[in-house]
């Protein structure tokens, strides 16, 4: 499987190369064309009960689509829903990615995605809900962001701290905890942040340049009332 | 994976300053004496023999479910993680006294950390839990407190709509004995209550079926064919004292403010009253089929009691007539699918008379005789 990030920045897609036979998972309505050889199969990954509890708990869709390369190579060109970039990871087996929701785009077949349930109040301030995607397994990992994406490298007990909205990824080794932005309750609120993440190392932490929900708000205030 | 597969098969991450921050894949191989940890050829870095005394141990990982295993000193300190289970096992046996030590405190750390987590949960369910059942219990003095603040206008009005609509339906009987008698026994009830905010109307409505229910804002109905049942006066004036403490109490009101659920209700203790009829409409809330429930019944036939024992009419009335109807038990008696005559309820209500003070019963004007005879004609004629 070939693959390669068009339009860089904003408004980018994927051009994914599938050899006689290869698949690729998608978040479903991820495909943009593809090459008349290829043929869409929509997979509740997990079975049905994964598939059901991963829609109702991480808000993720029910299905992924699996693009199959059944009647000979051929490409696809797969694109997210938001504007912001995309990135491409090679799992090795042994590092596991831990990804907000809306940050799955595509991966190689064997790489293994499960639903995990955080800690309370992980899932109660971290901002990416009770459960989060694990993905593990050998392969390659398609991410999106909302704006662009920015990696911060951990070492070994390094900490580093993220405004919990701006999270898309982060690997397994790290670990994080949730706490006020401020020292104060009231200074926590009035400077915006509210909750933060602070991350410590070693690992690598995906962060995204713009936050969703600030920005849904930003333009709500435009959209006219309707009686 | 394990410390059995081949050299060359990564199974953990190492980390140390001047490798990549996700970690280089690399090979552990535990042995009595420590640890070996092997990187690939091409990177260069060959193969490093630890023993055990130069680690130290702790949990990783953001479910701390890695062992991160440490050495070296503050700047070149060089760190592995093994996630794999058997591989942890097989560390855990290997490892000398000392460093079981560290390990079980690390484990028993790991250990207290998921229990919070899961007391976390535990107290937050159970206090969703209380809430949900405070909600439950609190509810009919939420009700209590909504009911209170609906103004009387109010109440009139979504009575008023629903009792001309019934009447258009089924006439009233305008004039006749009947009418008058059942006028007499409810302006004598209705003085005797004490501080009365409304002004009741009650209609007489010709009709096969026995019947007789009120409206909230003080309207209340009367079917003949429960005239012709009764025996007397007294048996009427139970109905009717019953049926006035129906709206008195302002039951038909609480019965739609729970059907309308919390939201209305907190809604109407903020104050919006004018929502009460329109979301009525909407759940399709219909008054004439409203069924009160077994509290509101025993208070209607409490309160009832207690003004007829006021208006100075036999209270026994009430019992002699929902027992006898009940015995009865044919098809058409509508008011008793709604007013079921329990032995409890029986045994209620004559207690409640027994404790009442005796005063002696006044009579009526008419002759129930006559009242009877003018609701008899059809048959006659027939």
């Amino acid at each position: 499987m070939k693959h390669e990030i068009l339009y860089p920045g904003a408004f980018p897609m994927v051009r994914v190369e599938l050899a006689a036979g290869e698949t690729i998972k998608a978040e479903s309505g991820a495909m943009v064309a593809s090459s008349p050889t290829i043929d869409i199969e929509s997979k509740m990954e997990g079975g049905f009960l994964g598939a059901l509890s991963r829609k109702l708990l991480t808000g993720e869709k029910f299905f992924f689509q699996t693009l199959r390369a059944s009647r000979g190579a051929g490409e696809v060109l797969l694109a997210p829903t938001v504007p912001g970039e995309i990135v491409i990871m090679e799992l090795d087996g042994l590092n596991e990615y831990m990804v907000q929701k809306d940050g799955f785009l595509a991966g190689s077949e064997s790489i293994k995605i499960e639903s995990q349930m955080q800690s309370l109040s992980r899932g109660l301030l971290g901002g990416e809900g009770f459960f989060i995607l694990k993905v593990s397994g050998k392969g390659s990992l398609i991410l999106n962001s909302f704006g662009a994406i920015h990696k911060v490298e951990l070492k070994p007990d390094q900490e580093y701290i993220v405004d919990n909205s701006h999270l898309v990824a982060w690997s397994g080794t790290t670990s994080y905890h949730i706490e006020r932005a401020a020292s104060g309750w009231v200074a926590s609120f009035t400077s915006g942040e509210g909750f933060v993440c602070r991350f410590r190392g070693p690992g690598v932490v995906y962060i995204q340049s713009r936050n969703p929900g600030s920005f849904g708000a930003w333009v709500r205030q435009f959209i006219p009332v309707s009686e | 994976m394990g410390s059995a597969t081949a050299p060359t098969s990564p199974n953990a991450l190492c980390f140390s300053d001047g490798l990549p921050s996700t970690g280089l894949p690399c090979h552990v191989e535990i042995s009595a004496d420590g640890l070996t940890v092997r990187f690939d050829e091409h990177n260069g870095l060959g193969e490093v023999n630890l023993p055990f005394r130069a680690l130290s141990v702790s949990a990783g990982g953001l479910n701390h479910d890695q062992l991160v295993v440490r050495w070296g000193t503050a700047p070149s300190t060089q760190t592995v993680y093994l996630k794999d289970p058997s591989l942890i096992r097989t560390f855990r046996s290997a490892a000398p006294p000392e460093l079981m030590k560290e390990l079980d405190a690390t484990a028993a750390a790991v250990r207290r950390a998921r229990s919070r987590n899961r007391m976390a949960w535990g107290i937050t369910a159970g206090a969703i839990g209380a809430l949900m059942m405070g909600i439950w219990f609190s509810m009919d003095l939420l009700v209590g407190w909504a009911v209170d603040r609906i103004p009387l206008d109010w109440e009139r009005r979504i009575g008023e709509s629903a009792y001309q609509d019934f009447l258009i339906q089924h006439p009233a009987v305008k004039d006749g004995p009947a009418v008058a008698a059942v006028q007499e026994i409810s302006e004598r009830l209705i003085a005797h209550i004490p501080g009365n905010p409304y002004t009741f109307e009650v209609a007489v409505v010709k009709s096969e079926v026995v019947n007789a229910f009120a409206l909230p804002g003080g309207y209340v109905v009367v079917f003949t064919a429960l005239l012709q049942q009764a025996e007397n006066a007294e048996e009427v004036a139970g109905v009717l004292s019953h049926e006035l403490n129906h709206v008195l109490e302002r039951h038909a009101l609480q019965r739609i403010v729970k059907q309308l659920g919390l939201v209305t209700t907190v809604g109407i203790i903020i104050g919006d009253q004018q929502g009460l009829a329109r979301v009525m409409k909407q759940i399709g809330v219909e008054l004439l089929s409203l069924k009160f429930g077994r509290s509101q019944e025993t208070e209607a036939d409490v309160t009832g009691l207690q003004l007829l024992h006021r208006s100075h009419i036999d209270p026994s009335g009430m019992v002699t007539f929902f027992q006898r109807m009940t015995q009865k038990e044919r098809g058409g008696v509508e008011w008793l699918s709604t007013h079921p005559m329990s032995a409890g309820r029986a045994q209620r209500l004559e207690a409640e008379i027994a404790s009442l003070p005796k005063t002696a019963a006044e009579p009526f004007t008419f002759k129930w005789n006559t009242v009877q005879d003018a609701l008899r004609p059809v048959a006659v004629r027939g």
